[in-house]
């Protein structure tokens, strides 16, 4: 571990490149990893219905570890994982505030411990106040939120976020990588709200609504529901861009993302089909909660890169960034 | 960020965690009493007159399949049922219809005073007893776990407050009430998803649940003109008007049909 004191004032290298640290950025992917996992289980949580079996909080039935029965396995599992996931950004902002020398990504790592306790507490108010749609639906997205912060640590901690080589944006892949992160990220809250108010099912067919292709709209559950479905086509149209854009700029570290990503929307679309068609079935449904997730991640680690590696006009970055630092 | 901020920020988290602490646990029952499995409380107590209703709740037709239930999310109830759970929500077994919930829905006037006994919703084998549970507005639920497993109890009301209570341990016992008149809250256990049970209330004693041969009779009434509903977890609500003279027995039988 390099968070050994003085760190900060020795981890600049030649001409002020902050230093490689790859064990860092190993932690930090694993608090990504962590997170994926914790969303899943999250989501099997409310896909089995076990949001309220365990009905006390911070404590489980009063106790740190309950019978791991019924209902009471997924939720409390979901608050071990959480924890390992809590103890992780802790271990990791500490980390890095003593081993980084950005300011931006110290403020970064504590803004992702900010996030991951106020998660925790929403996480707890579900519980107390029995689901409550609103505090549900802020636990969900806030999660995504904290995931992003996690995937951006990761980045900014990696070998590439530090030292790789600019090259102009000839493809205008900022805007289209940005764009489909904002695209993703409103159609998972869309997501969430048609969740945690119980509209998941309020259209029953698919790929039609009620036999038609615009559903009657009288009902919130059902403008809820079909606004999702809409969602899901920008969605598409904002990957496909993003991933036509790749591809026409040549740049491998772009094409194999945006690929990935276009792959995994139209998995993710079989997957919201098969939620509808199995009436919810925990595993495709929880499954189609993780893959928007990585959606997102995805969409956002392109985000990140384009605006690292790719500056709008002709190159114009700070010296110390802008050539590689020998490795120690 | 120094040592110091880090320490803060662990104190702080510490500090959170203390304060979500002050979650109260549900404190040990005295003694648990028995554990058989009471019949939801007969119409009585506040009764104002001695006229009565009574009939036969009868179920024409083939009623559907009884549920099979898996028990195998939890050991302890898997034990107590090695070959499964089924659960016969119309069931005619006795002769008539049983379960139904029939009370008087109009009519009355004056007040009836909530009884201070409480009725008692048990938690045993890992399904509700009785299924069926009525209490007067205000009048108190005992709700007690039976099992040697551990217990969530959650009713779902319309109107009346919702809670979410655990029962961790054989014995434990908690009493709620219910402010509100509301037919039907369906309460049931997150932690076992097959338990659930009904819990009526009214803000009168006149009401009654069927028994197997599917009878009942609700007493002590005043005189007068009233509105007799059915109730059933699976099957459409029934009404009737009636009309009772002091100590006189009016009918109302109650058919449905598959």
């Amino acid at each position: 571990m390099s968070g050994r004191p003085g760190a900060v004032s020795t981890s600049t290298t030649f001409r002020g490149a902050p230093r490689f640290d790859p064990w860092r950025h190993r932690f930090a992917v694993t608090t990504v990893a962590a997170t994926l996992v914790l969303i899943f289980v999250g989501g099997l949580v409310t896909s089995t219905g076990s949001g309220l079996s365990v009905p006390d909080w911070p404590l489980s039935y009063g106790t740190l570890m309950p019978p791991m029965v019924g209902g009471v396995f997924y939720e409390h599992g979901h608050r071990m994982v959480a924890s390992l996931v809590g103890f992780l950004t802790l271990v990791l902002a500490v980390w890095t505030a003593r081993a980084e020398a950005r300011r931006g990504v110290r403020r970064l790592a504590w803004a992702a411990l900010a996030a991951v306790v106020i998660q925790g507490v929403l996480g707890g108010l579900t519980v107390i106040y029995l689901l409550p749609t609103l505090v549900s639906v802020a636990h969900a997205c806030l999660a995504q939120t904290f995931f992003c912060l996690v995937i951006a640590l990761s980045y900014v901690t990696s070998r590439e976020g530090r030292v790789a080589e600019p090259t102009p944006d000839v493809a205008g892949l900022r805007e289209a990588a940005m764009t489909a992160t904002a695209i993703v990220y409103v159609q998972l809250m869309i997501g969430a709200v048609m969740r945690h108010m119980g509209a998941g099912l309020a259209i029953p067919d698919f790929p039609l609504a009620f036999g038609g292709l615009l559903p009657p709209l009288a009902s919130t559950p059902v403008l809820v529901h079909f606004a999702h479905r809409l969602g899901a086509l920008v969605v598409l149209v904002a990957v496909t861009r993003l991933f036509l854009r790749a591809r026409r700029a040549g740049d491998p570290r772009f094409a194999r993302l945006a690929a990935a990503l276009l792959g995994l929307v139209l998995v993710q679309i079989g997957l919201g089909a098969a939620t509808v068609l199995t009436v919810k079935a925990v595993t495709p449904t929880t499954l189609h909660v993780a893959t928007g997730a990585a959606i997102l991640g995805g969409c956002w680690l392109a985000a990140l890169r384009a605006f690292r590696l790719l500056p709008p006009a002709p190159a114009v970055l700070e010296a110390p960034i802008s050539r590689p630092v020998p490795q120690s | 960020m120094s040592i110091r901020s880090s320490l803060s920020v662990l104190a702080l988290i510490g500090l959170s965690c203390a304060a979500c602490g002050g979650a109260k646990e549900e404190a040990p029952p005295p003694a648990p009493a028995a554990t058989t499995a009471a019949p939801a409380a007969p119409a009585g107590g506040a009764a104002a007159g001695s006229a009565s209703v009574a009939g036969k709740i009868s179920f024409e037709g083939t009623p559907p399949a009884p549920e099979k239930i898996k028990t195998s999310a939890d050991p302890k109830c898997q034990a107590l049922h090695p070959t499964g759970l089924e659960r016969q929500t119309v069931d005619t077994s006795g002769g008539g219809l049983k379960d139904v919930f029939v009370y008087v829905k109009s009519g009355l006037s004056g007040s009836y005073p909530a009884p201070t006994e409480p009725v008692l919703l048990d938690q045993h084998g890992c399904m509700y007893s009785p299924h069926i549970v009525v209490v007067q507005a205000g009048q108190p639920l005992k709700i007690r776990n039976s099992d040697d497993t551990l217990h969530n109890i959650h009713p779902r009301p319309a109107v009346n407050q919702e809670f979410n209570i655990g029962q961790p341990r054989q014995g434990m016992e908690s009493t709620k009430s219910f402010d509100k008149p509301e037919v039907m809250i369906p309460v049931g256990c997150d932690v076992h998803p097959w338990m659930r049970a009904y819990i009526g209330v009214l803000n009168h004693p006149f009401y009654a649940v069927t028994k197997e041969d599917g009878t009942y009779e609700i007493k002590g009434l005043p005189p007068g003109e009233y509105e007799v509903e059915a109730w059933h977890e699976k099957l459409k609500n029934q009404t009737q008007k009636i009309t009772v003279k002091d100590g006189e027995k009016a009918k109302a039988d109650f058919a449905y049909k598959s």
